[in-house]
């Protein structure tokens, strides 16, 4: 990734160039509920920023947040690297690391981004032992598939992941390790 | 001279405007002004809402003797009309309600009333604006060094801020094209914007640059340096402050404009017990969370920084 192309990333979330992890995720979940939200902020504007545009302004957002996820997963030092659970990390055809998300990739992403688990459980209305048990693995504690799938979209979107990909991900190893 | 030339001087003019009326203009020129003073520095206010003019009141002062009246009427100088206050470093230059309306000044006074001001000998000169874009108070906004909107937190001050930034935006285009000789220009290419399918102030100035590359470094140029700080006043909850936030994004997507969020100041009753008790806000309620929010947006405007929010979902 050339130095500009990052810069032209950085800029779409209103960033300097070489901001932080943690203030990546912030312009990201801040201009996703701006433009995806109602507010007095736009409401005058409703001619310019019609729902088409403001699917495009979140499209580019999206993009570009997905993009600088990978470039600072990729700059962040081996040893506190955000490593898939289990090491399956493989190089795509795209150069984006195919990750696995676990508990253990959760815990690490969330402790990167400095947020605590009362924070999560406070927003999110989510008691703070089922959150340990999500991190941990602990399947045996966690509620039944609908439930915990609802629970892990909304702590994804909390740490500003794609909800899809990660209870995909996760409900493969829950679904694994409960078929054992 | 045009609105849009800046001379290199030692002081630095602060405008404060921002279109919607009763946001707190006045009360923050004077106690930004009151702030700036109290640091040592030499500060000149000048009250520019002509017709409405109110910021002597703000410093106890019931009928100032000296106004613009004089400049207008009998060609005082601005050095001759200035009037004094509680603060050593601080002096008006006030206005008077009953005499003048903004439109009864002409071209050439208000080109001499603005060249007076440029020449003031202080380190800060705040211009206080009247509500709404009159072109008088969109020129003196452009004249200064610092363009400083006050926002309060509520849909129609956010709507008429947007509709300032854009007609001062839409004046400084138009002026500095004028200044290179190619005034008809913009006006041309607005009229027939249909044809040219321009929908918006954004559109004309991308066009207006793909189409004429020597207009589009000139405009580069100057426009970089159109940039706007911004005050959220009357702030009641926290989401409020992060408003502030949002009105930089938008600001950015709707007119390529950049703004600084230079900061907050709550609502504090302590305000409107000071202008009540007529004595100057930052002389009397130190102590208050108002007044460390204003401290806090002087010294942003002085250093050229921004207010530092906690991330999260605020
Ligand atoms: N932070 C604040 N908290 C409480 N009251 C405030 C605050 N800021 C301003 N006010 C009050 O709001 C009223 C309007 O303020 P001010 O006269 O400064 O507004 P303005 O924008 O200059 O109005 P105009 O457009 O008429 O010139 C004043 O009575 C003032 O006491
Ligand atoms: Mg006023």
């Amino acid at each position: 990734m050339n130095k500009d192309h990052a810069a032209s990333l950085y800029a779409v979330l209103e960033l300097a160039p070489g901001a932080g992890l943690r203030d990546v995720q912030n312009a990201y979940l801040r201009l996703r509920r701006l433009y995806a939200d109602q507010s007095i902020v736009l409401e005058p504007l409703e001619e310019e920023f019609t729902a088409d545009r403001r699917r495009e302004i979140l499209a580019e957002v999206e993009a570009a947040y997905q993009k600088l996820l990978v470039v600072l997963h990729a700059e962040t030092p081996k040893a506190e690297a955000l490593l898939p659970d289990d090491g399956a990390a493989g190089t795509g055809p795209d150069e984006t690391p195919a990750m696995v998300f676990g508990g253990l990739a959760l815990r690490k992403i969330r402790e990167r981004l400095n947020i605590d688990l009362n924070e999560i459980s406070r927003e999110l209305k989510l008691r703070l032992e089922l959150l340990r048990s999500i991190e941990e693995e602990r399947f045996e504690a966690l509620p039944e598939e609908t439930y915990l799938k609802s629970h892990l979209r909304s702590y994804a979107r909390y740490l500003g992941l794609k909800p899809e990909k990660i209870v995909e991900d996760y409900l493969g190893r829950y679904r694994a390790r409960a078929k054992k | 001279m045009s609105p849009t030339a800046k001379v290199q001087r030692e002081g630095e003019i602060w405008a404060v405007g921002g279109g919607k009326g009763g946001t707190g203009k006045t009360f923050l020129t004077s106690s930004l002004g009151s702030f700036l003073a109290k640091k040592g520095r030499k500060v000149v206010l000048v009250d520019m809402d002509i017709g409405g003019a109110n910021l002597h009141s703000f410093f106890g002062i019931d009928r100032p003797q000296r106004s613009l009246t004089s400049f207008f009427e009998k060609g005082s100088s601005l050095q001759d009309i200035l009037v004094r206050t509680d603060l050593d470093n601080l002096t008006l230059i006030t206005g008077d309600i009953h005499s003048i309306a903004s439109d009864t000044i002409t071209f050439s006074q208000k080109l001499k009333l603005f060249r007076q001001i440029l020449k003031i000998n202080a380190q800060n000169v705040l211009i206080d604006l009247g509500a709404g874009s009159h072109l008088n108070t969109l020129d003196a906004f452009l004249i200064a060094d610092k363009m400083v909107v006050v926002l309060v937190p509520e849909v129609i001050a956010i709507e008429n801020m947007y509709h300032f930034i854009k007609n001062a935006l839409f004046r400084k285009v138009k002026a500095v094209l004028k200044e290179y000789g190619f005034k008809e220009i913009v006006q041309h290419v607005w009229d027939r914007r249909q044809e040219f399918g321009i929908r918006n102030l954004k559109e004309l100035i991308d066009h207006l640059k793909g189409s004429f590359s020597f207009i589009g470094t000139i405009l580069d140029n100057e426009l970089s340096r159109f940039r706007v700080a911004l005050i959220l006043n009357m702030v009641r909850n926290k989401q409020d402050i992060f408003l502030g936030t949002a009105v930089k994004s938008v600001l950015l997507k709707y007119l390529g404009v950049g703004i600084e969020y230079v900061g907050y100041v709550e609502y504090n009753d302590a305000v409107w017990r000071s202008v009540r008790e007529r004595k100057p806000f930052m002389l009397n309620y130190t102590a208050t969370a108002g007044a460390a929010n204003i401290a806090a947006v002087g010294d942003n405007l002085l250093k050229g920084g921004e207010i530092v929010l906690p991330g999260g979902l605020g």
